[in-house]
C-alpha cells in the first residue's frame, strides 16, 4: 500500500504564514508522500512563494508539486520553482519523479495543465492566432504529461496537475466555465500514459471524486472542496506485499 | 457605480475580487438582488475574507454586503480513502 496524501490551492503569502504546519506535524503517520496540486500562492511571487518554501520545507516524506495559474500571475514561475526546489520540493513541469519507498516505489508525472474544455464541447485550433495559442498550448502540455507518464519506470504512477482533466470534478462549478478550468485533453493523456490516479485542483467550488473514460481515478483536493489540511489516498497492489490482480 | 443593470454590476465586482491585489480571488461567487450583494466561497484567512468587503464596498457603497464567505479549513484528516 502506498499512502498519498495531496492537497492544492493553498493560496499561502504572508498573511497565512503557517497556516498548514501545525496540520503536517504528524503526516509521517498518514502518508508517504505528499503531493501539492497548484495554486501555492495567491499572487505568483517570491515572497508568497517562500511562504509556501517554509511551510512545506523539512516534512518527513517527500513533496513533490506542480505550480498552479496563480503562481503565474507575477510572471516568475522558474523563480517560484527554483526557490521551492532549493527548500527540497520536487517541482513538474512536463516531467516525472520516482518516489522510492520501503518495498515500494512510485512515479508522479506532473504538469500544470490549462483550459480549453471538454470532449464535444471545447474550443478548436482554428482562427484567429490567439485562439490557435490558447489551444495548442494545452494540447502540448497533455502530449509532455503523457510523455512523462510513459517514462516512469516504477509500478505505480500517479499524475499530478492543476487544471482537471475530467468534467465529473468540476460538478459544482457553472458549466459556463468548465473551459477554463481543465481539458478532455489531460483525461487522454492520463488514460494513454496510464495513471493509477489523477490528482488535480484549481476548481475552489468542484466536487473531490471522479473518473477518468479510461476508468483512473480522478480527485480534486482544492482545499475548499477538501475542507482540511490535506486528504490522504492509500493505493493498494502496486508494493508486491499484496496479491496483484491477474 | 450604477446598479441599474444587475449582470453587469455583478460582473464588475467579481472581475475587481480578481484583479484588486488585496483579494486576488477567482474563487468567489457575487450574487447580486437589489441593494443587497451576497459573496460566497472559501478563502485563506480571515483577513483575506475581510478585504472582499473593503473591496466590494470601495466600489459600491449603496449596496449592503453580506459576506458569507468562509475561512478554509486546515485540519488533519481524520479517514484515508481506500483505493483498490
Ligand atoms: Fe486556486
Ligand atoms: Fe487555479
Amino acid at each position: 500500500m502506498i499512502r498519498i496524501a495531496a492537497v492544492g490551492d493553498v493560496h499561502l503569502g504572508e498573511d497565512a504564514r503557517g497556516r498548514l504546519r501545525p496540520a503536517l506535524e504528524h503526516l509521517r503517520d498518514h502518508a508517504d508522500l505528499l503531493l501539492l496540486a497548484g495554486d501555492l500562492t495567491k499572487h505568483g511571487t517570491l515572497a508568497e512563494a517562500r511562504v509556501v518554501a517554509e511551510e512545506f520545507a523539512d516534512l518527513p516524506v517527500p513533496v513533490v508539486a506542480v505550480l498552479g495559474n496563480h503562481d503565474h500571475h507575477a510572471d516568475v514561475p522558474e523563480e517560484i520553482a527554483g526557490l521551492l526546489t532549493e527548500h527540497g520540493i520536487r517541482v513538474l513541469e512536463g516531467d516525472s519523479t520516482v518516489v522510492q519507498l520501503d518495498g515500494a516505489a512510485v512515479g508522479v508525472a506532473g504538469v500544470k495543465g490549462f483550459g480549453g474544455g471538454f470532449a464535444g464541447k471545447c474550443g478548436s485550433a482554428f482562427g484567429e492566432p490567439e485562439m490557435k495559442a490558447f489551444v495548442r498550448h494545452t494540447e502540448e502540455v497533455a502530449g509532455r504529461l503523457r510523455d512523462a507518464l510513459d517514462r516512469i519506470d516504477a509500478p505505480a504512477r500517479i499524475a499530478l496537475t492543476h487544471y482537471s482533466p475530467v468534467t465529473d470534478t468540476l460538478r459544482g462549478e457553472p458549466l459556463e466555465i468548465y473551459p477554463f478550468l481543465g481539458s478532455y485533453l489531460l483525461a487522454e493523456a492520463i488514460d494513454e500514459g496510464g495513471a493509477d490516479l489523477a490528482v488535480h485542483g484549481h476548481a475552489h467550488f468542484g466536487t473531490e471524486h471522479g473518473t477518468t473514460p479510461g476508468g483512473v481515478r480522478v480527485r480534486n483536493v482544492a482545499q475548499p472542496v477538501i475542507r482540511c489540511a490535506y486528504k490522504v489516498y492509500n493505493l493498494h497492489g502496486h508494493d508486491g506485499s499484496e496479491a496483484q490482480p491477474a | 457605480m450604477s446598479t441599474k443593470t444587475p449582470q453587469y454590476a455583478a460582473a464588475r465586482l467579481t472581475q475587481a475580487l480578481a484583479s484588486d491585489p488585496r483579494t486576488a480571488e477567482l474563487g468567489v461567487r457575487v450574487q447580486l438582488r437589489g441593494e443587497h450583494v451576497y459573496l460566497v466561497g472559501e478563502v485563506a484567512s480571515e483577513e483575506r475574507r475581510r478585504h472582499l468587503t473593503e473591496v466590494v464596498h470601495e466600489l459600491a457603497p449603496e449596496l449592503t454586503v453580506h459576506n458569507e464567505v468562509g475561512v478554509v479549513e486546515c485540519r488533519e484528516p481524520s479517514t484515508a480513502e481506500e483505493l483498490d
